[in-house]
């Protein structure tokens, strides 16, 4: 179902971290921040029905990607491998709405699901070129930029909590998709983890 | 810690991951048919040997998908994973670069 | 304990004290396995039935398997009328046993703590507690001061994650040396005649017309009128070359034990919740334990995020322990059931006979289950204590399922 904007102005799960994030940061080494409500759909549909996923592409403008763990990006939207049948599209803030609206219309048709899921995750942007080494200090994936670059993405722990992880440049820029009760445990571990550098 | 290797993901560490015992456990065609042993057998009886062992793990953590490992017992060695559908002894997902 | 020739010294392994013995072509009873389960079994043959033509079989040496990889933890506060009965009978025998093997087992019975740290728990526990003194076991609820007073170390305060809301209390529960229980065991069955060899593995069993007959082994073929298999984690791998599958599946366990400290922790602490069992020994190191690593294996080690989980719980629990330096990790092969019971009693071969399944809490057990194991194999039909740890309870859907109380087990 199609959710509207909420009337209320929302609040973020970090607000009220920013001086912690400044304090943390060190600019052109590594920085912190949160870029909360970005638009986020969980899209579930069969890979192999290519007219579903060209229904996809027409609509929002995107590529559904079918390698594991990578992201495409398309006229502002991303969308992101979750599992063989399941992506998550990333879109401006307040856009779910819409995402939601025309995709239903657009895949009507066909066995899917689409959720509005924009309230299940906040985002936090590690920036910097020790960022590579401030992720690493909690979390099992081999970063090397050889294996995890730009347009790379993947389910993971960091100190034991869930994240998305998403590199979308090469400076490099980490997008971590956290559930709001744990960001700020997350983002305590970060900010002591960037103290190093 | 164990290296796994998701057919989808990839090598991650073990705590992405929950154990599922023994694979390839068909579930009986007719239960009411069978002998209360058989019942008993499929129920609780796994083979649990000391070598190599197939059995089932799911991706918690990340692709959230089920799938097999053909791993020995004795040594910690995983051989090979391989997706849900397949078996040990196709070539498995994990071998091929992930497409 | 006031026993003269107390032999709490022994920290070697004292292999004069039982007879070294070659394998003879024949026994009336092989005991398979030299742990504890094993030794007992011979010793309360040789004792209670008087057989004495018995040999002990291990493969490695005794108390090299889980006997001594044990945190020893003793109580008898199970769930269900059966286990509470086999258990209390096992404490019981403990209670009298560094007397009767005249070797000090530094058996000490200074209580267990259960925690109970949600309402669940708590609702458990007092169901546990109401169910044990039905059966004559001695229990006893405390609330979160009773607690405190009891093991004043332990972290009450209420803004833990998992805040000590209680704990069951089973007094005549507590500790042993665990290899001591191997050694003396071992003594005094040897003494009453049994052979133990050690070095001999078992690598076949024979089997002819749906009998027991004997075992193929490194040291050559012996035959036996019976046979018994009480090899703890290795017993699927032995069953199957009798043609037998069994319903359980081998396990790491591991344990750590800290440098050693004051004397500050004066009763055994378990937590299901927060999954740790804790307790000091003797000489003052701290001794816990974890769960089961999830997967199976026979590799005696297990993954390291099992015990610096189980080392972040016991840190929770008892903040006193957060600069304890831990020396040594190490783990055992656990062979677990579907309902966390053991099996002891016949197999539908004659003559062959089972002692399985103590999973992560078999130590306990140790003299009650040789002693129910020995009457079924001198007298060819199960105690009453053991008759309802059948291996055909899983046909026949009669689990004894306890999980709850075995927990995070022990
Ligand atoms: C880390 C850990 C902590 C534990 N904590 C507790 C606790 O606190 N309380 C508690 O009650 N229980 C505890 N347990 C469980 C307890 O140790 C076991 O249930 C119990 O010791 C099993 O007794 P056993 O004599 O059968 O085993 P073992 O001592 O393992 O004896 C089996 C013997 O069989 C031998 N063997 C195997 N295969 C062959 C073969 N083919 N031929 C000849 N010999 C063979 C092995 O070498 C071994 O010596 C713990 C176990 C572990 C691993
Ligand atoms: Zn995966």
């Amino acid at each position: 179902m199609a959710s509207s904007a909420p009337s209320e102005p929302r609040m973020a799960p970090l607000s009220g971290w920013e001086s912690r994030f400044v304090e943390a940061s060190e600019s052109g080494v590594v920085e912190l921040g949160e870029r909360p409500f970005l638009a986020h759909v969980n899209l579930r549909l069969d890979p192999s029905n290519l007219s579903a996923r060209a229904r996809v592409r027409e609509t929002l403008g995107v590529e559904l990607p079918l390698s594991p763990n990578t992201v495409s990006d398309g006229a502002g939207h991303a969308a992101l491998w979750l599992a063989p049948d399941e992506w998550l599209l990333v879109g401006p803030t307040g856009s779910e709405g819409e995402i939601v609206g025309s995709l239903q219309g657009a895949l009507a048709p066909y066995h899917h699901s689409v959720l509005d899921i924009t309230a299940n995750r906040t985002t936090l942007e590690l920036v910097g070129s020790r960022a590579r080494e401030v992720l690493a200090t909690g979390c099992g994936l081999d970063l090397h930029p050889r294996v995890f670059g730009p347009g790379r993405c993947a389910q993971t722990l960091y100190a034991k909590t869930q994240l998305v992880v998403w590199q979308i440049d090469d400076v490099p820029t980490f997008r971590l998709l956290v559930r709001p009760s744990f960001a700020p445990y997350l983002a305590e571990f970060l900010c002591d983890a960037m103290l190093e550098w | 810690m164990l290296l796994i290797s998701c057919p989808w993901c990839g090598e991650r560490d073990e705590v992405e991951f929950h154990y599922g015992g023994e694979s390839h456990i068909a579930y009986p065609d007719d239960p009411e048919a069978i002998t209360d042993d058989a019942w008993g057998e499929f129920l609780f009886v796994r083979n649990n040997p000391s070598g190599e062992f197939r059995e089932r793990w799911l991706h918690t953590h990340g692709c959230r998908r089920w799938f097999n490992l053909l791993r020995d017992t004795s040594t910690h060695e995983i051989v090979r994973s391989y997706r849900m559908g397949e078996s040990a002894d196709q070539s498995s997902g994990a071998e091929r670069e992930s497409d | 304990m006031s026993i003269e020739h107390a032999r709490a010294d022994h920290f070697e392994h004292p292999s004069e004290l039982w007879r070294a013995s070659e394998p003879r072509a024949s026994y009336d009873v092989l005991v398979v396995g030299g742990g504890g389960h094993g030794l007992a079994t011979a010793y309360y043959l040789a004792k209670e039935h008087g057989l004495t033509d018995i040999a002990v079989l291990e493969k490695g040496w005794l108390g090299g398997g889980n006997i001594a990889r044990n945190t020893t933890v003793i109580r008898s506060n199970y769930l269900w009328d059966e286990s509470a009965a086999m258990y209390e009978h096992s404490l019981k025998l403990w209670e009298g046993l560094s007397e009767e093997l005249e070797y000090d087992l530094l058996f000490d019975q200074r209580g267990v703590l259960n925690l109970a740290h949600n309402l669940h728990e708590v609702r458990e526990g007092i169901r546990r507690v109401n169910a044990n003194r039905l059966n004559g076991v001695d229990a006893e609820w405390l609330d979160t001061d009773g607690v405190k007073e009891f093991c004043p170390i332990v972290n009450t305060s209420s803004d833990l994650r998992y805040p000590v809301l209680g704990a069951t209390l089973q007094r005549r529960g507590g500790i042993a040396r665990h290899e001591h229980v191997a050694w003396g065991y071992a003594t005094r069955a040897s003494q009453l005649g049994v052979d133990i060899i050690e070095g001999c593995e078992v690598t076949g069993i024979d089997v002819a017309g749906g009998r027991a007959t004997g075992v193929q082994t490194t040291r050559g073929p012996i035959s036996a009128n019976k046979v018994a298999l009480v090899a703890a984690g290795h017993r699927s791998v032995l069953a199957e070359m009798a043609g037998l599958r069994l319903p359980v599946q081998s396990h790491p366990l591991q344990a750590l034990v800290s440098g050693l400290l004051e004397q500050r922790l004066g009763c055994v602490v378990m937590s299901g919740a927060v999954h740790v069992y804790v307790s000091q020994a003797h000489k003052g190191e701290l001794v816990m334990g974890a769960g089961i690593d999830a997967y199976n294996s026979y590799a005696q080690r297990g993954s390291f995020h099992v015990i610096e989980k189980q080392m972040a719980a016991a840190v929770e629990l008892f903040p006193i322990f957060s600069r304890a330096q831990m020396l040594r990790t190490w783990a055992g092969i656990v062979d677990v059931c579907p309902d966390a019971s053991p099996i002891v009693g016949l197999t539908p071969i004659e003559g062959l006979f089972l002692n399985c399944g103590w999973g992560t809490g078999g130590f306990k057990a140790t003299p009650g289950s040789g002693w129910t194991l020995a009457h079924t194999i001198a007298t060819g039909e199960p105690h009453r204590l053991n008759a309802p740890f059948a291996l055909d309870r899983f046909a026949h859907g009669r689990l004894i399922d306890e999980h709850g109380a075995a927990g995070v087990a022990h």
